[in-house]
């Protein structure tokens, strides 16, 4: 589905991610585990192509073509969707109105009818219900004065409208208490459908008792240094990143 | 500028005595000397007074070259050689265009009425001065909508200004809209609005294209009294456009609310001078000041100047001013979830004027300013 082959990449002029092998399965849900600094967001960061992150070396082979080519709004309408650790507010551009104009754009992209204002209003109520969250996310400003939960949960509400085909997950169970947790997690399993891939960036394994991942990978200084299955998540629980320490 | 005879008893009139205090404006002039005044002034316009006709009747006031031409029914219109000017403006064309307007054009406006006013230029390198006088009756709401439409005149200069009283209890809700472009006559307006105890003067002006205008304001509050002034402006190609903004709280209890934004493209500048005047009596006055501006274009420049300028301890006060650039973290958020580069400038541009636009509520003065603001962003 993804394949990311010897990245190495940098910010400012720090280098942080020094040869990193990936490959991420069609259908399945790997989850990237590692200390602080050893380079998860920045390599979802790349995936996406943030400004901030300036890959030096390798590249990411998606749908036959390297991402790395690519704007990021090109990436997104190709079905590449980050989840933000911290989403940003921005007064005055309406979620709906928003969100509205990144489905039709994505329609558009792929030579489709685009959904008009009273058929997305109707989507998007629906997604708002399942979600739990207020009627009036409608109207509001794009992430403007939510709360650490609401935006979390908006970005599940983005996801589910978009129904993108690679999904990364930048430290979504951050800050969520149980029930947004557990309706955040509810929100990604709504999208498994054996052909959607998932990438979840964590430091927990809460978030694991729900969406149930198919491989866990250890990413530290900058490699991804260990894969397994959700066993690794038990050990690294028992033991913490010194047992992978120990491994190598 | 052509010369302007004047009589011996002009001269000692105390109109021609401030503005020969004052002097002609310059490029050291603190409120003109980023609008490059000093070249427009020293130009040679034909002058011609305007000869005041009974309008016919219309659904709006239009004053075309100076002229009143139609006038609505809810508006009587008079002359007024006798005008009382405000001898402590502080801008020296607010003084010329009295000077050279000769009468005033009274507009006594019913009360609750809403009144358009167009002002319409049609002829080149010409000078067209004139004032507009408008007093709002005691518990009484007016609603002005001020439009231009000055085409295809080149060269030629709008002086004109308006002196409004806002009588007690009454509002005062005055929008300018003001779309011109780089062929257009420069407008230059100074005006006073003077607003009695617990009145009220909702100023809204909105303000875009590629040409050249600034306007002068001079705004006292009596007791309790209280203003609303924002100002949004979208300034293209080489535009020079702006606001000088003086609000003075002369009494106690006044409030002020001023809140000015700008979006500047290409090699625009755009221009915001205001200054909050606290006086010694004004106590537990409120006044707020604030001033954004986006710079769009490489060199793009804005001049924004927010001043208070404060002679009492017992208030509350603040102001704050802000110039950037679009920020990038934004537009990246917008674009990875697949909207356009162009499509996301577009978005965040729009939600940033908005906040003033949306203010006007919705109907067709909401309609038409939201579409000229794309319009023109899209010049």
């Amino acid at each position: 589905m993804m394949n990311i082959k010897n990245m190495h990449a940098k910010i400012g002029d720090k280098e942080i991610l020094k040869g990193l092998d990936l490959e991420l399965q069609k259908g399945k849900i790997h989850v990237i585990m590692g200390t602080n600094g050893a380079g998860k967001s920045t390599l979802s960061k790349a995936i996406v192509g943030h400004y901030d992150v300036e890959v030096t070396q390798g590249e990411i082979i998606y749908k036959g073509k390297n991402l790395l080519e690519m704007e990021p709004e090109e990436r997104a309408l190709e079905g590449v969707f980050l989840s933000f650790q911290n989403p940003v507010e921005i007064p005055g551009v309406n979620n709906a109105y928003f969100l509205r104009n990144a489905l039709n754009a994505k329609e558009k992209h792929h030579g489709q009818k685009e959904t008009n204002a009273a058929e997305f209003l109707k989507l998007m109520r629906k997604h708002i219900e399942q979600l739990g969250m207020k009627p009036d996310m409608i109207s509001r400003a794009l992430n403007d004065g939510f709360s650490g939960g609401e935006k979390k949960r908006n970005e599940i509400l983005q996801m589910e409208i978009l129904q993108p085909e690679v999904i990364i997950l930048d430290e979504i169970d951050s800050g969520l208490d149980i029930d947004a947790l557990k309706s955040v997690s509810e929100g990604i399993n709504r999208m498994k459908n054996g052909e959607r891939t998932f990438l979840v960036i964590t430091h927990y394994s809460r978030i694991l008792d729900y969406i149930h991942p198919d491989y866990v990978h250890i990413l530290q200084d900058g490699k991804i240094v260990k894969t397994g299955g959700p066993e690794l998540v038990k050990i690294l629980e028992a033991e913490g990143y010194q047992a992978v320490q120990k491994d190598l | 500028m052509q010369a302007v005879t004047l009589s011996l008893a002009d001269a000692r009139h105390p109109l021609y005595e401030r503005l020969s205090e004052l002097g002609i404006p310059g490029n050291k002039t603190e409120q003109y000397k980023n609008f490059a005044i000093k070249p427009l002034l020293a130009k040679e316009y034909a002058f011609k007074e305007a000869k005041q006709v009974e309008p016919k009747e219309g659904s709006r006031v239009v004053i075309e070259n100076g002229v009143v031409v139609e006038s609505p029914k809810n508006v009587k219109i008079s002359f007024e050689e006798d005008f009382k000017a405000d001898e402590e403006h502080y801008d020296a064309l607010y003084f010329m265009s009295h000077v050279l307007s000769k009468s005033v054009i009274r507009l006594e406006i019913d009360a609750d009425a809403v009144v358009e006013i167009e002002h319409r230029i049609s002829e080149k390198e010409r000078l067209f001065a004139y004032r507009l006088c408008v007093t709002t009756p005691p518990n009484g709401r007016v609603e002005i909508m001020e439009t231009f439409d000055i085409k295809e005149s080149q060269n030629a200069l709008l002086l004109y200004g308006v002196d409004a009283e806002v009588a007690r209890d009454a509002t005062l809700r005055w929008v300018r809209h003001e779309n011109a472009e780089i062929d257009n006559a420069v407008v230059i307006g100074s005006h006073r609005y003077n607003v009695a105890k617990q009145g009220a003067i909702e100023l809204k002006t909105f303000d875009f294209g590629s040409g050249l205008a600034l306007h002068l304001y001079k705004i006292d509050l009596d007791n309790y009294a209280w203003t609303d002034a924002q100002h949004l402006l979208l300034a293209t190609k080489e535009a020079r456009r702006g606001n000088v903004v003086h609000i003075n709280h002369n009494q106690p209890y006044a409030k002020s609310v001023h809140e000015a934004r700008a979006i500047l493209k290409d090699k625009a500048t755009g221009i915001f001078d205001g200054k909050i005047m606290v006086g010694h009596e004004a106590k537990y006055s409120n006044a707020k000041q604030n001033s954004k501006a986006i710079l769009l274009g490489e060199h793009a420049h804005m001049y924004a100047k927010p001043q208070l300028e404060i002679y009492t301890d017992e208030l509350e006060a603040s102001h704050g001013s802000t110039i950037g650039q679009l920020e990038e973290e934004t537009l990246f958020y917008l674009r990875s979830r697949g909207v356009g580069l162009d499509d996301a400038k577009k978005m965040l541009v729009l939600a940033f004027a908005n906040t003033l636009i949306e203010t006007l509520g919705e109907g067709e003065a909401f309609d038409k300013i939201h579409a000229d603001f794309e319009a023109a962003y899209y010049v």
